[in-house]
């Protein structure tokens, strides 16, 4: 498997992680101080500082750490030395050398740079998915967790495992430029096409969703639950099975799915009255019993002892060094591909190792980190 | 970027049994990455035309514009899979090919004679993905799921939004995209360990799990702490202030991210407020007060004009852009690619966001009418002559 070496932003991080997850060796380049996804929040109780963060210990997963500071001689000598070694290297811009002289240090280097854009809101707003995300009549906000950070990091996944099968077949090396702010327009197509057929706008709808006529996150006893209605008149009928409201029951213009269009608050308001007397799991399951999609909204604290994501390996119990036993989030590559995935390197984990492969002697690694090059 | 350097997976051959979004998507990443794709399609499921249906039939070629979108760059063939004479053309097709993406229900293409058991015998190295919803095994299995329902599964309507909100979605097919990407991701990954080994494999992709990847650091946070995750709505953990600030007019907001001291200062100066907040910490504690305060500023402006004068004082902003005005930013103009069958003053389509240095992006050409390059595709990947088309074909129909 290919040695990658990481040198990205939050933009970027998911996408290493996911080439960790299919097995390559991911090296984590960061500041003697940590990277900038040590400092994003939640931070968790129960690690050392540059350790606690929520963030860097999922994105990380996988990967080995080096601490190099490369504002020095040394530390920029040693990157390059790690670049003659390494098959990618995956930079947010700005490069910490000259393309050049990475491409001198290694010819055949897949190079995938990644142009961060601005910040995640912006890049958001100016893409056309900020219009589409919220409450109708609040206020649009972005999805959360930094999941569009995460999208633009599939991407950089895509085109450097892409260049890295390229460069099997041909032996050569290739630079691939990445744009964050291209990849979150690039998702938002669904925009640009209705617009430029019909001239329809979309718009936030909350959790409505625009495909099926009677679809949204409903209430329920115990949070809320997530419907749409099958548009043929065989899904309504099941559907009616599950939600025995009279006012189905009698109104045979409801199979048509045109009027159910018509009528959709209507419907809305009926089904709501009635789901807030039941269990979400439990209507839900009725439902899928019925062919009908339905799924229980969750949060990710529901999520994290999930029967389906424990069953298929998506999450593995194990003891955490500083947080305990937990069910850790694997992947969902890293679990189809059956690879082990390491828990988040503290900061500077493999720099002796690292050092010591590129055969550096043992005092000259103490000297590179009394001097401050390496930590 | 232009170039004769050819793409990464030219060569790659991809049959596409996908419909809707998901499985045709991450067909067309791969077509985009310079894969040869032939689209397996039966007419007797014409019905199934996907996203934003109900909305308008017709469109272009006999597909909506969402799906004339998706499905483009690829040939069609027709092929009734209920038929022996269906059956027998998709699997001569099959060993031919490098790559097989589906995404039906669990068990769908088992029931068809076309699972990956099956099949792996006369082509060991074909990567079969399955893009299921939850995937092929597990308590849910079976599980029917649609984007809506999978964004409220998988935690992302309630990662989303401020606290005490409702759950919070987007109005697009983005669950579909995302496991299309992540399917694209694995099915590269395979064809790297397949030059190693020869072997193929089954990539047993779930778009649930794709999603869930997403937030996967959040469930590492509710993992520890037992809590679930604070939802910040649209400000940041690490700069301040953040968020969408309503402006003049109706429903108009411009998005603000004051990512130093130094971008607050300027950002303080057109306020024209007596307030300081020199901080990070001070911002952040005060991020109610401050979000007011510039709320009282944009509401005078229209979002263009809060996001030119902050542009100009080098604070990042950006307008809600609405369709009508996404096309005219710089991303989008680097995205939006011409049809060869059209030209420049065409329908434009959605193209890779990233270049590959030295090789030309692939042209785009439109989505193909269902079966209308069945023949062509048939003589390509197996040599066959038109007469030996022709009866091929004929039997197929009868």
């Amino acid at each position: 498997m290919a040695r990658i070496l990481d040198l990205t932003s939050l933009m970027g991080a998911y996408g290493t992680r996911l080439l960790a997850e299919l097995g390559h060796d991911v090296l984590r380049i960061e500041s003697l101080k940590g990277d900038s996804v040590r400092q994003e929040a939640p931070v968790l109780g129960g690690a050392p500082s540059p350790e606690a963060g929520a963030f860097h210990q999922f994105l990380n997963a996988g990967k080995r750490s080096a601490a190099i500071d490369l504002a020095t001689e040394g530390g920029r000598k040693l990157l390059l030395a790690l670049i003659a070694k390494a098959d990618a290297a995956v930079v947010s811009l700005p490069l910490p050398l000259a393309e050049e002289k990475l491409l001198a240090a290694n010819p055949d280097l897949v190079l995938a740079r990644l142009d961060d854009g601005p910040p995640e809101l912006c890049a958001y707003a100016s893409a056309g998915l900020l219009a589409i995300t919220g409450e109708p009549d609040g206020k649009p906000t972005m999805l959360g967790g930094h999941v569009p950070c995460a999208a633009v990091g599939v991407h950089v996944a895509l085109a450097t495992a892409a260049a890295l099968f390229g460069k099997e077949a041909s032996g050569k090396g290739q630079v691939v430029d990445v744009s964050a702010p291209q990849c979150l327009a690039s998702l938002a197509e669904q925009v640009w096409v209705e617009y430029s057929a019909s001239g329809e706008m979309m718009e936030r709808l909350g959790s409505r969703g625009g495909i099926t006529a009677v679809a949204g996150a409903l209430p329920c006893a115990d949070g809320h639950w997530m419907i749409s209605v099958p548009p043929d008149p065989r899904g309504w009928a099941n559907f009616v099975q599950l939600v025995p409201h009279p006012a189905f029951k009698d109104d045979g213009s409801l199979a048509d799915e045109a009027m159910r269009r018509e009528r959709k608050q209507e419907i809305l308001d009926c089904i709501a009255e009635w789901s807030r007397q039941q269990k979400k799991n439990e209507i839900v399951e009725q439902a899928q019993s019925l062919h009908i999609p339905a799924a229980a909204v969750t949060n990710p604290l529901e999520l994290i002892d999930d029967p389906q994501l424990l069953a298929r390996g998506f999450l593995k119990p194990i003891d955490h060094p500083d947080f305990g036993r937990i069910n850790f989030p694997v992947g969902a590559l890293a679990s189809m591909f059956q690879q082990a995935m390491s828990i988040a390197p503290t900061l500077g984990e493999s720099t002796a190792l690292i050092l010591d492969e590129l055969g550096y002697s043992v005092s000259e690694i103490h000297r590179l980190k009394d001097e401050g090059t390496v930590a | 970027m232009t170039g004769d350097r050819p793409l990464p997976l030219s060569g790659i051959r991809v049959l596409d049994f996908g419909h809707i979004v998901a499985g045709p998507f991450c067909v067309r990443l791969l077509a985009d990455l310079g894969a040869d794709v032939i689209k397996v399609e039966t007419a007797t499921r014409q019905g199934r035309t996907g996203a934003r249906r109900g909305q308008r039939p017709g469109g272009t070629n006999g597909r909506t514009p969402h799906l004339y979108h998706i499905n483009r760059n690829r040939r069609s063939i027709d092929l009734n899979l209920k038929t022996e004479r269906g059956l027998a053309i998709a699997r001569r097709l099959i060993d031919k090919a490098d790559v097989l993406v589906e995404n039906f229900s669990s068990g769908v293409m088992e029931r068809l004679g076309i699972g990956y058991g099956t099949l792996a015998k006369a082509n060991p190295g074909l990567v079969y993905a399955s893009m299921a919803s939850f995937g092929q095994s597990g308590p849910r299995q079976g599980w029917t799921g649609m984007n809506v329902t999978l964004q409220a599964c998988s935690g992302l309507m309630l990662a989303t939004g401020a606290e005490n909100d409702p759950p919070i979605g987007i109005s697009n097919s983005w669950n579909d995209y995302i496991g299309g990407l992540h399917a694209a991701v694995a099915i590269v990954g395979a064809l790297s360990k397949r030059r190693q080994t020869g072997k193929g494999c089954h990539l047993d992709v779930s778009q649930f799990e794709a999603s869930v990847a997403m937030i996967g650091s959040l469930l590492f946070a509710s993992a520890v702490t037992r809590r679930p995750p604070a939802r910040l709505g649209g400000r940041s953990s690490t700069a301040a202030p953040q968020g969408c600030y309503r402006c003049a007019g109706e429903d108009q907001w411009c998005a603000i991210s004051v990512q130093s001291d130094a971008q607050w200062q300027k950002l303080r100066a057109l306020l024209g407020r007596d307030m300081r907040y020199d901080t990070l910490a001070d911002r952040f504690a005060h991020h109610d007060a401050i979000d007011t305060a510039i709320e009282a500023w944009t509401g005078k402006l229209s979002p263009q004009e809060v996001e030119r004068q902050l542009g100009e004082a080098g604070v990042p902003a950006a307008s809600m852009r609405r369709a009508n005005e996404i096309a005219a930013t710089e991303e989008w103009r680097q995205v939006l690619r011409p049809l060869k069958e059209h030209g420049e003053s065409g329908p434009k389509v959605i193209g890779l966001p990233f270049t590959f240095r030295g090789s030309a992006p692939r042209e785009a050409t439109e989505a193909p009418r269902m079966g209308a390059s069945g023949n062509e595709a048939l003589r390509d990947w197996l040599g066959l002559d038109e007469p030996a088309i022709a009866e091929l074909m004929r039997e197929e129909a009868v």
